[in-house]
């Protein structure tokens, strides 16, 4: 069982704050993880790990420092907290807006994520049976089409933190986590196509049966067929298209989520994950008012689950986008002191070996009222990008490019013979503005979203309904 | 860091080597300073003191990987040995290699110092990282100490320092990015970055903005962005993305040419000036300096013990228990200055910054980057403009085909989007696909 002792993070706390920290925080943190990886249906290996240790922060003269440490003896952290001092002083000597922190409503609790089947009482045989089972059932083969190279990597972990910060919050939470990963590679005569899957969630090891995997990969598997089998190059030009929940999750996660992050529009991440384009737009309106985006760390299962963060500030829903107007901010401490304003709970570390930064959680368009066949049933002549297998966008979050690997053309209001190669390359205003209705679905991916520097990887999931847009530019990749 | 890492490894060796055919403990104290700007001042200063252990076990084929922090073993030790029994033979397993590694050490003592008392005040201010105005980075000093033991007898120790950071400078609505990496403090390669960062956001910020239209342009790749390109084609050269079907090297062979005969790419383990530098991988193996690509032909496919089992080949000294990886990239310089680079653009596109590398198709190297900070874009050898934010949408074989100049000076890189400290040009390529949105 996860534990510590809780008297070394008070002990850390008494020390930066007698030398003369005007904040002080410690956190425990911990995550075991269990790997396995399969390649072609072979186990080739299981990788276990621990990473833990104490992560400390204090602002002192306006300058804000951070140590971590593997040893939890007093000792150490007692030099550690010595250390977070020195850094914070560094900080200072140079710094012209001294770092505050924000009023927030911070937490005094414990909580923990439950398992129905704790990760802990499973023997890695067992989860390497199940693996299998649903590697055997996969079709890797037909008409010429093959599938030769199929890497599978499990891994489940438990995060467990203990935080305490001088100004009264203290939080224990126990989070365990499942997810999968995939990569499939695909040859049809000289044409080759891959594509990567990733599925999580918090909670037990009843989640890998919720995934249905082996259900999963083949369907990616079908899709990599048709793209190399049976998909034509796609029309051109302006066109109305229908995006899938996956293609609508990824937007919203990078032009809605990342741009909402406040250390970006404050520019505290410039020179690594980028700026936003919020520090600069003008006007109000991002989109169509079907358009609401929201973050939610609260949701009960999810991959980014948490309900206090990590500067144990309670959290909640936070409305990104409302109705096609810009709305709130994604905050930690620091950047809603700048603001003048509450944090709304925002700042999360990957580790120990992390600071807590401004991120997102589960972030997913709201859904309208639209069936899939109402979506597409006064459409003459567009596409429906099913799934994609690239993208990218620039550094103020504003141009971005999305490729689909499964799409299929619409004529006169139904699904007509698939294409592939689709590139949709848009501004975020004219992607937002563009949509005119919104399905009544919702569907959640998982991901890893990384930022920081060190760059930190953490767990979310992004979401949506399949939504319409009208009149957008559709070219060849 | 009081630790002795050679007891403490032992011990762990001495723990597992009863109930195991294979192991190797690999038991590294990293320290490390970082001090990241924002706005023109600093944000945070951050310390790091970490102990890490990571162990390789193999049992009748069966294969376990672990790595933990945690300062107490026993328990974590305990559940890594229980698991190992209830694995399948792994068509992955290979037997430990004899170790031919060589100890290794290139230690700068102000560093070492810096990272132990978590100071770097001083060296901060003769660095001036903050002269240009309202800039954001970092700078980074770090000190690992190593030490590896196998049951294949390797017994290794490797000390080393790095000196890394990167700075973007504004100058009102343009940036410019750059950055510097080493093994020893010299804040002159600090400087040199940031002047080449604000030269160029004073370059763009001079010029008017415009947009272009999509299409095939010259272009010339800074060694930020050449840098980040070369270290996916150095990967698709390790045997693990071969393998995990990720390579668009997939199905070439040694010998065979794969990119243009300009490019030549090498890994660099020995070379003691880049902080990859070390003297044996994670096998306990000898590194050497190697040649990936040599004159536009693919000369080594990086490889462990494991990997050159499956694909019938020998160890190149580069695990990675798993993935086979470079330690340090050098492409091999060229003979022309930057303005001789320049004059030759013609006309064409100066892309100074990159990130978000994507692939559509990882077996075909059909990827797209989006550019960041200045792009330059010159008519008839003269700067004209800058345009943002533009992508190149190509292939890594046919850009890294039409390479017509490379650089003479070369640059010491790494920063987020260059992870393998890197040195390399400025490249001119006469044939690369831009698009961006309408």
């Amino acid at each position: 069982m996860s534990s510590v002792d809780e008297s070394v993070l008070e002990k850390a706390i008494n020390k930066m704050l007698s030398e003369g920290a005007s904040y002080a925080e410690a956190r425990y943190h911990e995550i075991r993880r269990t790997s396995i990886l399969l390649i072609n249906g072979a186990v080739m290996g299981v990788e276990q790990s621990v990473r833990s240790g104490i992560a400390l922060r204090a602002i002192v003269s306006g300058g804000l420092g951070f140590a971590s440490t593997t040893s939890t003896s007093t000792e150490a952290v007692e030099k550690a907290a010595l250390r977070a001092v020195a850094a914070a002083k560094t900080s200072a000597t140079g710094v012209k807006n001294p770092v505050r922190m924000s009023p927030a409503r911070l937490g005094r609790a414990k909580y923990s994520v439950a398992e129905k089947e704790p990760l802990e009482d499973i023997a890695i045989g067992d989860k390497i049976a199940s693996l299998l089972e649903e590697y055997k059932v996969l079709v890797l083969e037909r008409n010429g089409f093959k599938v030769p190279n199929t890497t599978m990597i499990y891994t489940d972990s438990v995060e467990y933190k203990v935080l305490i910060t001088s100004d009264g919050a203290y939080v224990e939470s126990r989070v365990p986590r499942v997810a999968a990963m995939y990569n499939l590679a695909a040859v049809y005569g000289e044409k080759r196509a891959n594509r990567f899957g990733e599925l999580g969630a918090s909670g037990g090891y009843e989640r890998l049966k919720e995934f249905r995997l082996g259900e999963k990969i083949q369907d990616d598997i079908n899709s990599l067929y048709i793209s190399l089998v049976e998909a034509k190059s796609p029309p051109r030009g302006k066109l109305d298209v229908v995006l899938s929940p996956e293609i609508v999750g990824l937007m919203v996660h990078e032009s809605a989520g990342h741009p909402s992050e406040a250390d970006r529009v404050l520019g505290r991440e410039a020179a690594q994950a980028g700026m936003s384009f919020r520090a600069t737009y003008k006007e109000e309106t991002i989109g169509s008012p079907t358009v609401t985006v929201v973050d939610d760390p609260t949701i009960p299962g999810s991959f980014g689950f948490y309900l206090y963060d990590d500067e144990g500030v309670a959290a909640r829903e936070r409305v990104l986008y409302d109705k096609g107007k810009l709305a709130e901010l994604l905050h930690n401490r620091e950047t809603a002191a700048i603001y003048g304003t509450e944090s709304n709970g925002a700042a999360r570390a990957m580790d120990y070996l992390s600071e807590p930064i401004v991120r997102m959680a589960n972030t997913y368009m709201k859904p309208g009222d639209y069936s899939f066949n109402e979506l597409i049933e006064d459409i003459k002549h567009g596409i429906y990008i099913k799934k994609y297998m690239e993208w990218n966008i620039d550094d103020i979050r504003w141009g971005q490019r999305y490729v689909g690997l499964e799409a299929y053309v619409i004529e006169n209001g139904e699904l007509g013979e698939p294409v592939t190669n689709v590139a949709l390359e848009v501004t975020t205003k004219e992607l937002y503005s563009s949509i005119d209705a919104v399905g009544k679905d919702l569907v959640f991916y998982a991901g890893l979203c990384g930022k920081g520097e060190p760059p930190q990887g953490v767990p979310v999931w992004m979401g949506g309904p399949h939504v319409r847009l009208r009149g957008v530019t559709i070219r060849w990749a | 860091m009081g630790i002795d890492l050679h007891t403490v490894a032992e011990s762990i060796a001495n723990k597992v080597k009863n109930r195991v055919d294979e192991y190797i403990v690999k038991l590294g104290a990293e320290n490390k300073l970082m001090v990241k700007y924002a706005r023109g001042e600093p944000s945070v200063t951050q310390s790091w003191q970490t102990l890490r252990l990571s162990l390789y076990l193999a049992k009748a084929g069966r294969i376990s990987v672990s790595s933990f922090s945690a300062e107490r073993p026993d328990e974590i030790l305990r559940r890594v040995l229980d698991s190992l029994e209830l694995l399948k033979p792994s068509p992955f397993y290979a037997p430990l290699p004899e170790p031919s590694g060589e100890n290794t050490e290139y230690v700068d003592e102000t560093i070492k110092t810096i990272v132990e008392e978590g100071d770097a005040t001083r060296q901060v201010e003769e660095i001036g990282f903050s002269e240009p105005g309202d800039v954001a980075g970092k700078i980074e000093f770090w000190y690992l100490k190593e030490v590896l033991l196998g049951s294949n007898g390797a017994d290794l120790r490797h000390e080393a320092t790095s000196f890394n950071g990167y700075i973007r400078v504004f100058k009102g609505e343009s940036s410019g990015q750059w950055s510097w990496t080493s093994t020893f403090y010299n804040p002159l390669i600090a400087r040199k970055a940031i002047e080449r960062a604000g030269e160029l956001a004073k370059q763009c910020a001079k010029l008017p903005k415009r947009r272009i239209e999509p299409g095939k342009y010259r272009v010339l790749l800074s060694p930020m962005v050449a840098g980040n390109l070369v270290e996916h084609i150095a990967m698709a050269a390790s045997a693990g993305s071969m393998i995990f079907g990720t390579s668009f090297f997939q199905g070439r062979k040694p010998g065979e040419k794969v990119l243009s005969e300009k490019l030549t790419l090498l890994d660099k383990p020995r070379d003691n000036t880049l902080p990859g530098f070390r003297g044996f991988d994670d096998e306990g193996v000898a590194t050497t300096n190697k040649a990936i690509i040599k004159e536009g032909v693919l000369e080594t496919i990086l490889h462990n013990t494991k990997t050159a089992k499956l694909m019938n080949a020998k160890t190149t000294g580069n695990a990675g228990w798993i993935m086979p990886a470079p330690f340090n990239l050098e492409v091999e310089p060229g003979d022309a200055t930057l303005d001789e680079l320049i004059s030759e653009l013609r006309n064409g596109i100066y892309i100074t910054n990159n990130w978000y590398t994507r692939f559509q198709n990882h077996v075909e190297g059909v990827f797209s980057t989006v550019s960041r900070d200045a792009v330059i874009v010159y008519e008839n050898r003269e700067p004209k403009y800058c345009t943002e934010r533009i992508r190149i949408a190509d292939t890594m074989p046919r850009l890294f085909s039409s390479i017509e100049l490379i650089e003479k000076e070369q640059w010491p890189i790494q920063w987020w989007e260059v992870e393998i400290p890197t040195r390399i040009s400025h490249i001119l390529i006469a044939e690369a696909n831009i698009s961006l949105p309408q």
